[in-house]
């Protein structure tokens, strides 16, 4: 299984990829930003998208759109992890399209919770 | 002119919470609580300070301070990584730290109070002998932890409060 993790943050995209590790995927692909991110997706299908909110250049949201309005990878589960966890935030990033929300800080335990959750859709 | 009213405890108290949640889960260490100090009167001799600033009903700032030694260890255990391997992460590890510890206490005085904060991109300053001087009145508590024989401080800023 073949995940991109899109975060501006070198140090978070780390954590999220040793944790993905940790559970037992070792194929992941990083992008600093959410235009880097659709570059990549450009390069060869993923299974599924981890991206933060707030990036230079295109915003994890907009990241969101683009993807949603593309056909090849429209339909690509996505997994936002970010520190906005007010009720509005994650209303916005639901209708853009994100498959769910992880809070930082987070544990192993919640991220595997969320990436079963995403592909059981 | 009127005294400056005193930080509310439950600031204190979720910012306390906040930065040992996420160092526990984050950075994968404890951090051990000492009695908060209010005022400015302890300037933490930090080489490595974070600071993200918050704005809504509350506006102000926190701020997270550590010795250049400390912050190495921090980067490399967020890392995953031996602490001399560390090489030109460790901003980027702190700035995101200081963001987490802001993040997770606006998300916790949203629950508690129910106020709505926004949040800035954080920024890292590293140096030595230098203080950070602020023009207006403003109100400040110290936190000070210790992860193994590292101290390491919190500070919460507020320039102004929904109380004020």
């Amino acid at each position: 299984m073949r995940f991109l993790v899109v975060d501006d943050s070198s140090t978070m995209r780390r954590i999220i990829i040793n944790t993905l590790n940790k559970l037992g995927h070792q194929d992941v692909a990083e992008a600093g930003n959410g235009k880097e991110g659709l570059d990549r997706l450009g390069a060869g299908p993923v299974d599924v998208i981890i991206t933060d909110w707030n990036m230079p250049e295109m915003s994890g949201i907009d990241f969101i759109r683009a993807v949603r309005s593309t056909p090849a990878v429209k339909d690509t589960p996505v997994l936002m992890v970010t520190t906005n966890a007010a009720k509005d935030d994650i209303v916005e990033a639901l209708k853009a399209g994100v498959n769910s929300y992880v809070v930082k800080p987070f544990t192993p335990d919640t991220m595997k919770e969320k990436i079963e959750a995403v592909l059981a859709r | 002119m009127a005294p400056t009213p005193a930080i509310d405890t439950q600031f204190i108290d979720e910012l306390t919470a906040a930065t040992c949640d996420v160092f526990r889960t984050m950075v994968f260490r404890e951090v051990e609580a000492s009695t908060p100090i209010v005022g400015d009167a302890l300037r933490p001799g930090a080489n490595v300070v974070g600071t993200v600033a918050f704005a809504g009903q509350t506006c102000g700032l926190v701020v997270f301070y550590s010795t250049l030694d400390a912050a190495h260890k921090i980067t490399a255990s967020m890392l995953g990584i031996a602490p001399g391997d560390v090489n030109g992460e460790l901003p980027d590890a702190i700035g995101e730290l200081t963001n987490m510890i802001a993040g997770s206490f606006r998300t916790r005085m949203a629950h508690v109070r129910g106020e709505a904060w926004a949040i800035s991109v954080p920024t890292v300053t590293m140096g030595s002998d230098f203080y950070t001087k602020y023009v207006s009145d403003v109100q400040r508590v110290l936190c000070p932890f210790r992860m193994n024989d590292a101290e390491l401080f919190v500070e919460l800023i507020v320039t102004r409060s929904a109380a004020q």
